[in-house]
């Protein structure tokens, strides 16, 4: 056989395919239509995103095919795929790093259209398609957390449900949709389950279709250049024209930059699945245990962080009416804008709106993170009294320092730089408060303190004043105002008095 | 010079012995999920751990912490494990709670047993320190952990002599009589404050040199003091202990109510 003939049979069977299918016609133009010379570094991330939907997708089937959806079995099933299966941690921590880079490529991919004005005429639905594969991939997120069925699933799945419930009118109906009842069960975890493996990833294939085919039909913008203004009526054949004269094909000139990338994203992917490993799964869900500290996953953490910090009384306005309100800013910014300049430096407002955005969105994870408004649980049973604290206390302040752990004070207030940050730190607390003042706020509390006058008795009052007095600087006396009314004794007559005899011996009530 | 086949073959061998190099000791990734050890009751981490979360806020070593440091051999050489287990299991005073499941608390018998034991495996036998130390003067002999009824009209002649220069009026420590403080305390309470003593923060223990009584107390002496002392709680008994009970559990009654 010559070599005439091997070729022509290889491409026999090609060409009946090609004639059936139309494939190569259909592709040829996802590989070689023309994108501007200009399309440099900052076209990337797109790529990137849609690399990282493919490992989705990958990884997700190969889990899909370990993973029991069922409430008794699917926190065990998900130890058994990290401890029995030969690389299931792999596979884990590859779906799960994957997912969070997704989101975070997406983000960039936005944020870089958005400030080079890639939305406006003709690729207002690019954008558009864009913003609901974002709202798809967040959901995705969400469901995917639920998947581990652990503590933050269980948490998660709950602050979720008491948003839902806060809808006027059909809060109920619309709660029990979503938990498949009217509490969290097994029922809820098989309707996330569908959410996470069949509707949502089906939505999302069928949108990132879509958006391939508007990339394909419009093509990929210019860089922004000041002074090229985008006019709908002409934009199209001047468009269409500088890609003939100076496009440059997209296999194999600009798809070098993209695998490039891309190989880089990968390499960084397979590190933090190698060294951080999979998400938990955290302990058990256990609606009993409160001491616990759920958190969503990162994607999440900046609405957790705004909605800790919400007022309460705006809470349901503001949780039920945002996230709309942001949605339909996000589908209105193309027509708010669909012609003109697009270059960043012609568009200042536009790229101080971004700025704001992004380190709103910064910060408030940052608060998610730390969260210095939940107590610190262990507070009081495993930060012992530093020894400033308890160095020269007479044994009723000492008793005091007792009540003080005690009472739990230390889950809101620092010691010593060790404690909550709910409430104030209290290194310093008699230089701010009288012991009149420290017993009235103990006793009733207020100012987001709950009221301990139930809970401790007169002489357990009477030892943690005694003891909080004592805490302010060495050689600084404490809040009393000179001339102002002595405190009341609040020691019996039988008591001797303490008597400041050097910067040990707290200078307190007691001594004046 | 190399043909290029050969730089083909040799980018082939490079690039097949890379891949395989990865995976040399994957098994030892860092984020590989360890296996849960099963908690073993009674071993080290779990007495540690479970001292972390449940005693450490209180009981630290040295200086630290508001209650008896537990984290002291000193402690360890005169608390007998029964004393221990007891305080433990049923609380004492009114801030130290009671950790028996049977009177609503986190842990088991056996495992208070277990961790009493632990604690005294990891500290009793140390030098981390000489609270309440033993001999510190020879002939004193050893002291009882729990209380020992004594002679109130003898403690008010030790206190007097021993005690009033720091807790006696106009006395730099602090007034042990005030009867905010008695309410706090039970007698169990005044017994280990005066035998462990706060050797860190100052307060000698009973057998150390105090600052007036350099040779510090006799066991009995120690039994009349605190009798002295438990005296001037304001309330009846009684009344005063249930009073201060705000946690609700049964009380350690033996300890609370020896005199």
């Amino acid at each position: 056989m010559n070599r005439e003939v091997i070729l022509k049979l290889l491409k026999s069977p090609a060409q009946w395919i090609e004639e059936r299918t139309g494939v190569v016609a259909f592709s040829a133009p996802l590989l070689f239509h023309h994108v501007p010379r200009s399309a440099k570094w900052w076209y990337v991330f797109g790529s990137a995103t849609l690399m990282f939907f493919t490992i989705q997708i990958v990884t997700g089937i190969c889990l899909g095919t370990m993973y029991a959806p069922s409430a008794s079995n699917a926190w065990e099933s998900l130890r058994f795929i990290d401890e029995e299966i030969p690389f299931g941690w792999m596979l884990r921590a590859l779906h799960g790093w994957s997912s969070s880079a997704m989101v975070v490529m997406m983000a960039i991919h936005m944020l870089q259209v958005f400030m080079h004005g890639s939305f406006k005429f003709p690729r207002e639905l690019n954008w558009i398609t864009g913003v609901f594969l974002l709202l798809t991939v967040l959901a995705l997120a969400f469901t995917g957390q639920v998947m581990r069925w652990d503590q933050d699933a269980y948490w998660g799945l709950g602050i979720g449900a008491a948003i839902v419930d806060r809808v006027p009118v059909f809060g109920d109906q619309m709660r029990a949709l979503m938990l498949g009842g009217p509490i969290i069960g097994g029922e809820t975890l098989n309707r996330f389950f569908a959410l996470h493996v069949f509707i949502l990833p089906g939505a999302a294939i069928a949108l990132v279709g879509l958006h391939m085919t508007l990339i394909i039909k419009n093509g990929i913008s210019e860089m922004p250049k000041p002074g090229e203004i985008v006019v709908p009526s002409t934009y199209r054949e001047g468009f269409e024209e500088r890609m003939k004269k100076t496009g440059v094909p997209f296999f194999p000139d600009a798809v070098q930059r993209d695998m490039v990338f891309c190989g880089v994203c990968l390499l960084l992917l397979v590190f933090l699945a190698a060294y951080y490993g999979p998400f938990g799964p955290g302990g058990m869900p256990d609606p009993t245990l409160i001491n616990t500290n759920p958190r969503p996953d990162y994607p999440f953490m900046w609405i957790f962080g705004a909605v800790s910090l919400l007022p309460p009384a705006s809470e349901t306005a503001i949780m039920l009416v945002a996230p709309v309100v942001g949605i339909v800013i996000l589908v209105a910014v193309p027509f708010l804008a669909n012609s003109g300049e697009r270059a960043p430096s012609r568009r200042p407002g536009m790229m101080l709106l971004a700025v704001v955005v992004v380190m709103a969105i910064v910060a408030l994870t940052w608060e998610g993170v730390t969260s210095p408004w939940s107590p610190v649980m262990d507070g009081w049973s495993a930060l012992p009294t530093p020894t400033q604290f308890v160095k020269g206390r007479t044994p009723l302040q000492m008793q005091g320092a007792v009540v003080f752990q005690f009472a739990q004070c230390r889950n809101c207030h620092e010691l010593g730089g060790f404690g909550g940050k709910r409430g104030p730190a209290l290194d310093e607390v008699a230089t701010r408060m009288s012991p009149d003042q420290l017993i009235r706020q103990v006793q009733q509390g207020g100012g987001n303190m709950p009221a301990f006058g139930k809970n401790l008795n007169s002489a357990q009052m009477t030892a943690i004043v005694d003891f909080l007095s004592t805490l302010h600087p060495e050689n600084e006396a404490d809040s009393a105002i000179p001339g102002a009314q002595l405190p009341l004794p609040i020691k019996s007559p039988l008591t001797m008095n303490t008597v400041s005899s050097g910067a040990e011996t707290p200078a307190g009530i007691h001594s004046r | 010079m190399m043909s290029p086949q050969t730089y083909r073959l040799l980018a082939c061998v490079l690039v097949f012995s890379a891949i395989v190099f990865a995976f040399v000791g994957c098994d030892r990734l860092h984020g590989k999920p360890t296996e849960a050890a099963p908690t073993v009751i009674g071993s080290p981490s779990w007495t540690q751990s479970t001292f972390n979360t449940s005693c450490l806020g209180c009981h630290s070593k040295g200086a630290e912490g508001a209650a008896i440091p537990l984290m002291n051999a000193g402690y360890w050489k005169v608390a007998t494990d029964a004393h221990v287990i007891q305080v433990l299991s049923h609380g004492q005073g009114v801030s130290m709670p009671n950790y028996l499941d049977s009177d609503g608390g986190p842990l088991t018998s056996d495992e208070i047993a277990a961790l009493v034991k632990g604690m005294r495996s990891m500290w009793g036998a140390g030098s981390l320190g000489g609270q309440g130390a033993q001999g510190g003067h020879a002939g004193q002999g050893d002291i009882s952990a729990t209380v020992v009824a004594g002679d109130a009209a003898s403690g008010a002649k030790v206190f007097a002599t021993a005690c009033a220069s720091c807790h006696g009026t106009g006395g730099s420590a602090g007034s042990v009589t005030d009867p905010m403080y008695l309410r706090l305390i039970s007698d169990q309470g005044l017994w280990s404050a005066v035998v462990y003593g706060r050797t860190e923060l100052g307060s000698p223990a009973w057998n150390q040199p105090m600052p007036n009584h350099p040779t510090g107390l006799t066991t009995t002496e120690v039994a009349d003091v605190v009798s002295w002392i438990a005296q001037a709680r304001p309330v009846s008994k009684a009344q005063g202990q249930a009073k201060v009970q705000t946690k609700s559990q049964p009380k350690n009654q033996n300890a609370s109510d020896t005199k």
